[in-house]
Formats: C-alpha cells, structure tokens, sequence
C-alpha cells in the first residue's frame, strides 16, 4: 500500500511538472509499461533509466554492442559503420532500428538484454536460488523439517507435485516432474516480480507472448514428442464411425487442430490474465491523471483515494491469480502430458 | 500492435534460460528435494509406526513383568516351604541319630556300671571274708586260750565227722 500511494504521488508529481506542456496519453502510457523497454526504470523517475546492454546483428551480419543509454534518449548512435535509433513512431515505434544509409529504418536482429529478459534471468536465478537453498538444507540438516520460506516452499512443492502430478501422471511423474516443477516455479516467480513495481521487477514478463510461447512451446514440444502410438492414432483415426472420418477426414482435422489449440489456449490463457491483471492496475491509476487533467487537481486527488484502494485490492487479487495461473499452467500441461502417453487397453476391458 | 507480436530476441533469451533452468534444477534440485520428501515422509510414517508397536510392547511388558513377579513370589515361596520342610527333617534325622548315640553311651555305662558292680562286689566278699577270717581267728584265739576248750572242741567237731560219716 505504501509502495502505491508513493507511486500515486510520484505520477501525480511527474504530471504536474509535464501538465502544461504535454498531454496524458493513456494508451501510451498503458503500452509503454506493458511492453519490453531497453533500460529499465530507476524506482520512482520516470526520467531516468537503468542502462542495459544491447545486442543486435546490423545488415550485412555484424554483431554490435553498445549500452542502451545511448539510443533511450532518442538520440542516433553511430557504432563502428551502423546507425542505430529507437524511434518514436512508425512501424518500428519503440524498437532498435539501424538507419541505413537512404534514411530508411532496417529492424535488425536484436538480442538485446532487454527490461523483460533482465527480468526473465533474475526470475530464473531467484528459482535456482530458491531450489537450491531447499537442496542445500537437506543436504545439511537431513530429515529435519525446513523452517520459514523453505517450509513454504516445500509445502508448495507437496501441493504441486505430491497432491497434482502424481495423481495424474502416475509412475511416469518422477520422468515428468522436474519439468512441471520448473515451469511453475518460473511462471509463478515471474508472475509475482511483475507485481512488484520497483527495480527487481515490475517486468511485466508473463504477461509477454513471447515468454508464454515459450512455455506453450515446450509443453507442445514434449506432449508430441513423447505422445504414444495410441494418442497418434486417436488422432488419426479416432474410434468414430467410419463416415465422420473416411470420404472428408473432419475428426481427424479436428483432433489435429486440438493439438495445436491446447498450447495457443496455454499461451493465451496466462498471457491475458496476466496482462488484464496489470492493466487494470494501471488503468485505475492512470485515472487520477486524466480526472485531474480534466477536471483539476482536487477531483484527482479524490480519485486518488478509490483508485488506490481499487489497484491495490487488484494487487491482492493478482497475487492470487498468480498463483492459480501457475498452477493453472502446471496443472494442464501435465494432463496434456498425460493424455499423450495412453496406451492401448487391455482387450478384455473393452470387449 | 506491439504487445501482441512476440519479439524474437525475447523468444531466445526466455529460451535459453528456460532451458538452463530446467536442466540446472532437473539434475541438481528436484529429484534431491522429491527424494528428501519422500525420505522423510517415509522415516514419519515409520517413526509413528515403531511409536505404536513400542507403546504396545511396553503395555505388553508391564503385563509380561507383572506375570514374571507373580511367579518369582510363587517360586520364593515354594523355596521357603521346601527349606522349612528340609529343616525339620535335618531336625529329625539328627535327633534320631542322637537318640542312637545317646542309647549306645548309656549301654556302654551300664555295662561298665554293672562290671563295677560285681568287681565291688566281688572286692566286698574278698574283703569280708578276710575280715571274717581275722576276726574268727581273734576269736578262737580267745577261746583256745585254755586245753578244756580245746578238748571240747576237738570232741565236738569229732562228734560231728562222725555223724557225718
């Protein structure tokens, strides 16, 4: 709540600096904090900016490396014999481009240790961290109990693993686990950083395609490449009658488009509710700006009031969804997992 | 728009650490921490199963040790009346064997009482006859102190030879 209220006075101050000469543009405001930037904001300065690397292959190939210092301000930067810029509109709008030497943009290949990447490293070594510190007690401490976070974390280990994967996987959960395991505590852990508004997060990581993909991606990846002959034959030629399957293969289209529909509902699921999450965050602050502008200060201190206890109720509730969509995630890839490995059954069941 | 295009450099690094991830923790640290859980849940179950079967046994035990006093009382007892009747007939055995020795000394001393007897007695006749002897001697010597006497008695123990013959 502190944190909040701070960062409504902080908006509030920014805006009565930049009031007069420009104007509060929501959507660009909403957009810059939901996408990836190139440095990464210091607490509480809309100004100023952490520098991070960037690394990008220019036409022809070339690597270059260079702080992002360099272009965040708007400025071109000549680095060895390429141009680069971030420019403020088009089609490239927010994104690295090199200036070649006609004058038109070129978008190249671009590594570039981003806000959300930074934030995707630090989620991955606080995981390791985490794991780590739980492997390092029993290493030391044996059967005893873990104390404090570590109990936590075990309890949730118990409740992932113990209480939802074995159930569903069965004998195969020891194969599977570790992977589940990963994936929840990496989406959870990102999840909850992107709650975080300072520094160490506020990368607004699961709530980015390209991190869900990803993770759709690697669940598809093992259901398909793991999936028994069975789960490829149900697929092609599904226990239906023959009409349904032979002339117009319609349930074989169907099964196959299922394939493809359960990692794009993974991906799509954690993106949206992740994003709708900060959204509406942002949103609800984002009103005592545009109420302030256009109705004066006071009424946007009110507003203040109500949209502070409405992000922050949403905070709470985005802490929770976090939780769940983790798990959420966990939860389907391992029936997915699951589903792929039925194998025949026994004739004397089915007849 | 932006947000709904995955930027590919994005897509690499969320990639590659997500994969280093996943082979950092797949080796090092779930298995271990699954394992661990395991073990101990294991070693609890265990734990609280020993506990039962321990406090059973020690139920047990109470009766087992209440059953072993009960016979340890029986046999002191049995032991005690065995000695007592041990006792008496050692008492028994060694007054009889005493009554034997007591009959055997006093035979032995009426014997000897009964050879003392008749030495004495033989003794006493011995000595009486003596004293018969001497004081018939100072008699007759009296009464022989003069011939008519004498005469007398010859005449008279003659008289009596011949009315013996």
């Amino acid at each position: 709540m502190v944190i909040l209220a701070l960062m409504a006075w902080g908006y509030a101050q920014s805006m009565q600096h930049h009031g007069h000469e420009t104007k509060v543009n929501p959507k660009e405001t909403i957009f810059e904090h939901l996408g990836d930037t190139y440095g990464w904001e210091v607490p509480f300065s809309h100004t100023k900016k952490i520098p991070l690397p960037i690394i990008a292959f220019a036409q022809g190939g070339k690597l270059h490396c260079f702080m992002s210092s360099r272009v965040t301000g708007g400025e071109t930067y000549q680095d060895g014999d390429a141009t680069f810029m971030i420019p403020h509109e088009g089609d490239y709008k927010g994104k690295l481009v090199q200036v070649l030497d006609d004058g038109t943009q070129y978008r190249p290949w671009d590594f570039s240790i981003t806000k959300n990447a930074l934030g995707i490293f630090i989620a991955a070594v606080l995981v390791i961290l985490m794991a780590m510190s739980l492997r390092k007690w029993y290493k030391r401490e044996g059967m005893k109990g873990p104390r404090g976070v570590k109990g936590m974390l075990e309890l949730v280990i118990e409740f992932v693993y113990t209480d939802t994967i074995k159930p569903i996987m069965g004998k195969e959960a020891p194969k599977y686990g570790p992977y589940l395991l990963t994936a929840f505590f990496f989406i959870l852990t990102m999840n909850l950083l992107g709650l975080i508004v300072i520094f160490p997060g506020g990368a607004n990581l699961t709530g980015n395609l390209a991190v869900t993909m990803v993770l759709a991606l690697a669940t598809f990846l093992i259901t398909n490449l793991t999936g028994t002959k069975h789960y490829w034959k149900d697929i092609f030629w599904p226990d239906v009658p023959i009409a349904l399957k032979c002339p117009v293969p319609m349930m074989p289209l169907i099964e196959f488009l299922g394939i493809l529909t359960k990692p794009l509902a993974l991906m799509v699921r954690l993106f949206a509710n992740m994003l709708g999450g900060h959204m509406v965050v942002i949103v609800l602050i984002l009103l005592i700006m545009v109420f302030a502008q256009m109705f004066g200060t006071a009424v946007g201190a009110g507003t203040a009031v109500i949209s502070v206890a409405l992000s922050l109720f949403m905070l709470v509730l985005d802490t929770l969804i976090s939780f769940i969509q983790a798990f959420v995630f966990t939860l389907l890839s391992t029936i997915f997992i699951s589903m792929a490995h039925i194998h025949e059954e026994p004739k004397a069941v089915t007849e | 728009m932006e947000l709904f295009k995955p930027e590919f450099g994005l897509v690499f690094w969320m990639f590659l650490a997500f994969v280093c991830l996943y082979f950092i923790l797949a080796k090092w640290a779930w298995p271990f921490i699954i394992k661990s859980m395991d073990e101990r849940a294991t070693l609890i179950d265990e734990g609280v199963a020993y506990a039962q079967e321990a406090k059973s046994k020690l139920d047990n035990a109470k009766a087992e040790a209440d059953a072993l006093v009960a016979d340890a009382r029986k046999q002191q007892a049995d032991i005690l009346r065995d000695a007592a009747k041990m006792k008496t007939e050692i008492i028994e055995q060694a007054k009889a064997e005493a009554a034997v020795e007591a009959k055997k000394v006093t035979d032995a001393a009426q014997v000897s009482i009964e050879q003392s007897r008749k030495e004495s007695e033989h003794q006493l006749r011995q000595d009486v006859g003596a004293y018969a002897l001497q004081i018939a001697e100072q008699v007759i010597r009296k009464n022989m102190k003069d011939d008519n006497a004498q005469r007398d008695l010859v005449k008279k123990l003659l008289n009596e030879v011949e009315s013996n013959n």
